[in-house]
């Protein structure tokens, strides 16, 4: 071997890459790359909170700036996890405070996090820049107030689709007159009325904003003279978009939109009355970004703004759009990477949108770079999903939701067997791959032996037996997490293929048929994971071994047995005779 | 409308008989896997389709005045002193102006909205939470999403 690079040398090499996962790999070369790359890494980001302890993550990355964390499983999104399952901040904060005071980026996915750990990382770091939690909760607008007082370098400050206990709109006056530095800002899912004066004064002192995302309580009105005072926003999130019309009020805002020259994201929108839509005619050019999952109007009212945005990538609509409204999509919005289809009216009985797979078929064929798509939709066929994989090989994420569980093909009446198969044969750069519809262990075999390169699987409703679920571990090279409901398969495939499960970041089941002892057999075979039972109805230890449990969440970790489990979470290392094991959790 | 195969398919010759089959006489654990055939209980169902809290809630906040093709949403009009009540179709009228020119007419007498009068009779609104509310001090939209009741109250009440 030559000589080694002097560290120096190594850091400033280094210091080019930015990708975590480059990152990783420089780390495993040998001990000194190991040592100067970790000295050297700024953003660290940590998939799943409970796959490695707090302490660890500090002293391995002394220099780290941002803080990366996601704590509940995907499907605590839809109501599957259990409150009070876990996911605090808390324990993080704590460490972070004492030991990297430097830091100035927190980022948090799916956490519980309190006023007080909002007010600790105000009174702890100096130099914090940004705060963005999404889809997180545990905290009240008292705890935003405090980040806005005490942080004198602020300049983004993210609350997305959290759940706050809204006490007020007073935070926003916390942020003191000499905060000039505020780059982006939402607060689009808080209920309370802020002050529009202060909003205005803030959004006035802030020339650096180029993000501003408001609350449904901003009227129209309050968001004219917003934009009047920060016609340089690249990133627009209307309040209410809806009042009574009024022609004056009208060609203010038309005004106030036309003047955002930089527009390039727009979202909100709710309540959005048609008549004020062609307000937003002279931004929609400029559009790269649109989200109308909040706008429930009708098609001939979503085409007159979606004509007019041919450099669109990223489209986010509702289903009201119908199939004739994404045939418009189709032929105008050439640049388009990314749709997602949301359903408008989630009780079956009531869907009368004419809204089916031939949208999706449409926009497949005619957007080339279409890489990226989530589509609820009542119905769909085989056909569909063999044309839309012939057509576009380079989709990476392929989310299909059947909204009617165990649909088959509603011509032909088979199982979706074989459109999956098409899906995951054809587009071999798939790395999200949702399935849905009446699909057999055939699918899943198909699915095992074609998809690679997934990373996440999610399935719902699915399968005939075991089979389905050794197809998937004995498969899916690529695969990281892998997340399963109401599925009706047992043991025998997991307990088989329990080694899979160590190449993985978390394995989620629930409604399943997998028994308690077979989770006991799986805790002891996989002593480096974390082995979790979550089961409401009854705690485990009291219940025979064969007996099915509720919800299983499995998952690779280095800090061992969590100790802030409650009472209907069970692993291999409670001791059912002293009790369930106690933290104290802020 | 099919929720036919998924119970019946674990008993199959698919699955490995040695195997222990979930148990049909204890408390039925796996009672999600068949899907709820009646809209009540689908109504009750907060997992399904998987989508978000934030849209779950917005859409259920329009679910009542988009039922059907949408044309219409009846609420139910009363005029304190008068012990028959008339039904309204909301959708019928673009904004407050409209509503209180057909009550007005529909009522005999003129109707005003917000500001307490001595003279007038004023209209009120009874909102999802079942509280009692001025009419006209929300945006219409979101007016349509919260009523569930109007009244009309005799001048010197408000």
């Amino acid at each position: 071997m030559g000589l080694p690079l002097p560290s120096k040398v190594l850091e400033h090499i280094l210091s080019f890459i930015d990708s975590n996962e480059d990152r990783n790999s420089v780390s495993l070369v040998c001990k000194s790359w190991f040592d100067t790359e970790r000295r050297t890494r700024k953003r660290v980001f940590v998939g799943n909170c409970y796959s490695v302890s707090p302490v660890t993550v500090s002293r391995r990355f002394p220099k780290m700036r941002s803080l990366t964390l996601k704590g509940k499983p995907h499907f605590a999104d839809y109501n599957l996890v259990p409150d009070g399952w876990g996911g605090y901040a808390w324990p993080w904060i704590e460490v972070l405070a004492k030991k990297n005071p430097l830091l100035e980026e927190i980022r948090l996915k799916r956490m519980v996090i309190t006023d007080e750990c909002l007010e600790m990382i105000a009174a702890s770091f100096k130099e914090f820049k940004a705060l963005v939690l999404v889809s997180c909760e545990g905290f009240t607008t008292d705890g935003i107030a405090a980040i806005a007082a005490t942080c004198r370098n602020l300049e983004v400050l993210e609350l997305r689709e959290c759940i706050v206990e809204d006490l007020g709109g007073d935070w926003l006056s916390y942020f003191p007159e000499s905060l000039t530095s505020l780059v982006s800002l939402d607060f689009s899912c808080l209920d309370s009325e802020v002050k529009l004066s202060d909003l205005e004064r803030l959004v006035s002192r802030s020339p650096n904003l180029k993000s501003l995302k408001l609350n449904r309580a901003v009227t129209l009105e309050g968001l004219e003279s917003l934009l009047r005072r920060a016609p340089q926003l690249t990133d627009l999130g209307t309040g209410s978009f809806s009042a009574e019309f009024e022609p004056e009020m009208f060609s203010k805002l038309s005004k106030a939109f036309a003047e955002c020259k930089q527009l390039k994201s727009l979202s909100g929108l709710w309540d959005v009355i048609p008549e004020y839509l062609p307000a937003l005619y002279s931004v929609c050019p400029g559009l790269t970004s649109l989200n109308l999952s909040y706008a429930t109007v009708r098609m001939p009212d979503l085409v007159g703004i979606l004509r007019r945005c041919w450099k669109l990538q990223k489209l986010w609509v509702m289903d009201l759009i119908e199939d004739k409204g994404l045939q418009t999509v189709a032929m105008r919005c050439k640049d388009l990477r990314e749709l997602r289809v949301f359903p408008s009216e989630p009780d079956l009985d009531d869907v009368s949108v004419a809204l089916t797979e031939e949208g999706l078929v449409t926009v497949s064929r005619s957007c080339r770079k279409l890489e990226s798509i989530l589509y609820f939709c009542v119905q769909f066929t085989n056909a569909a999903l063999v044309t839309i994989s012939r057509y576009r090989p380079n989709i990476k994420c392929f989310r299909l939701c059947v909204i009617e569980p165990f649909a088959p093909d509603h011509i032909t009446r088979e199982p979706l067997d074989e459109g999956f198969r098409a899906i995951v044969e054809g587009c071999k750069d798939l790395r999200r791959l949702s399935v849905s519809g009446l699909l057999t262990d055939k699918a899943f075999e198909y699915i095992g032996k074609h998809a690679k390169k997934v990373r996440m699987l999610s399935i719902a409703f699915a399968g005939d037996s075991d089979l389905m679920l050794h197809h998937l571990l004995s498969g899916c090279e690529g695969l990281k997490k892998l997340e399963i409901r109401d599925c009706p398969f047992g043991d025998s495939a997991l307990l088989e293929h329990a080694a899979k499960l160590e190449t993985m970041r978390s394995l989620w089941m629930s409604s399943c048929f997998v028994s308690f002892g077979a989770c006991k057999v799986l805790s002891q075979k996989l002593p480096k994971l974390n082995v979790e039972v979550i089961d409401e109805m009854y705690p485990p230890e009291s219940r025979p071994e064969n007996s099915p449990v509720e919800r299983i969440y499995i998952y690779r970790t280095l800090a061992g047995p969590r100790l802030d489990m409650p009472e209907f979470v069970w692993t291999i290392h409670k001791n059912p005779e002293v009790g369930v094991s106690n933290l104290a959790i802020k | 409308m099919e929720i036919s195969n998924s119970c019946s398919s674990y008993s199959s010759s698919s699955v490995d008989s040695t195997k222990p089959c979930p148990s049909e006489s204890s408390v039925n654990l796996s009672l999600s896997l068949t899907f709820p055939s009646t809209s009540l209980q689908r109504e009750a169902r907060q997992d399904w389709p998987p989508i978000k809290p934030l849209l779950r809630d917005t859409l259920k906040g329009r679910r009542l005045h988009r039922r059907g093709d949408d044309s219409s949403f009846f609420v139910k009009v009363y005029m304190e002193g008068v012990p028959i009540g008339r039904k309204l179709d909301l959708c019928a009228f673009s904004g407050y102006e409209s509503l209180l020119e057909n009550l007005s007419h529909m009522f005999g007498t003129s109707i005003i909205c917000g500001n307490r009068h001595r003279k007038h009779h004023v209209l009120t609104y009874q909102d999802k939470d079942g509280d009692w509310m001025m009419v006209g001090d929300i945006p219409w939209e979101m007016f349509l999403e919260t009523v569930r009741r109007l009244k009309i109250t005799r001048p010197e009440k408000c």
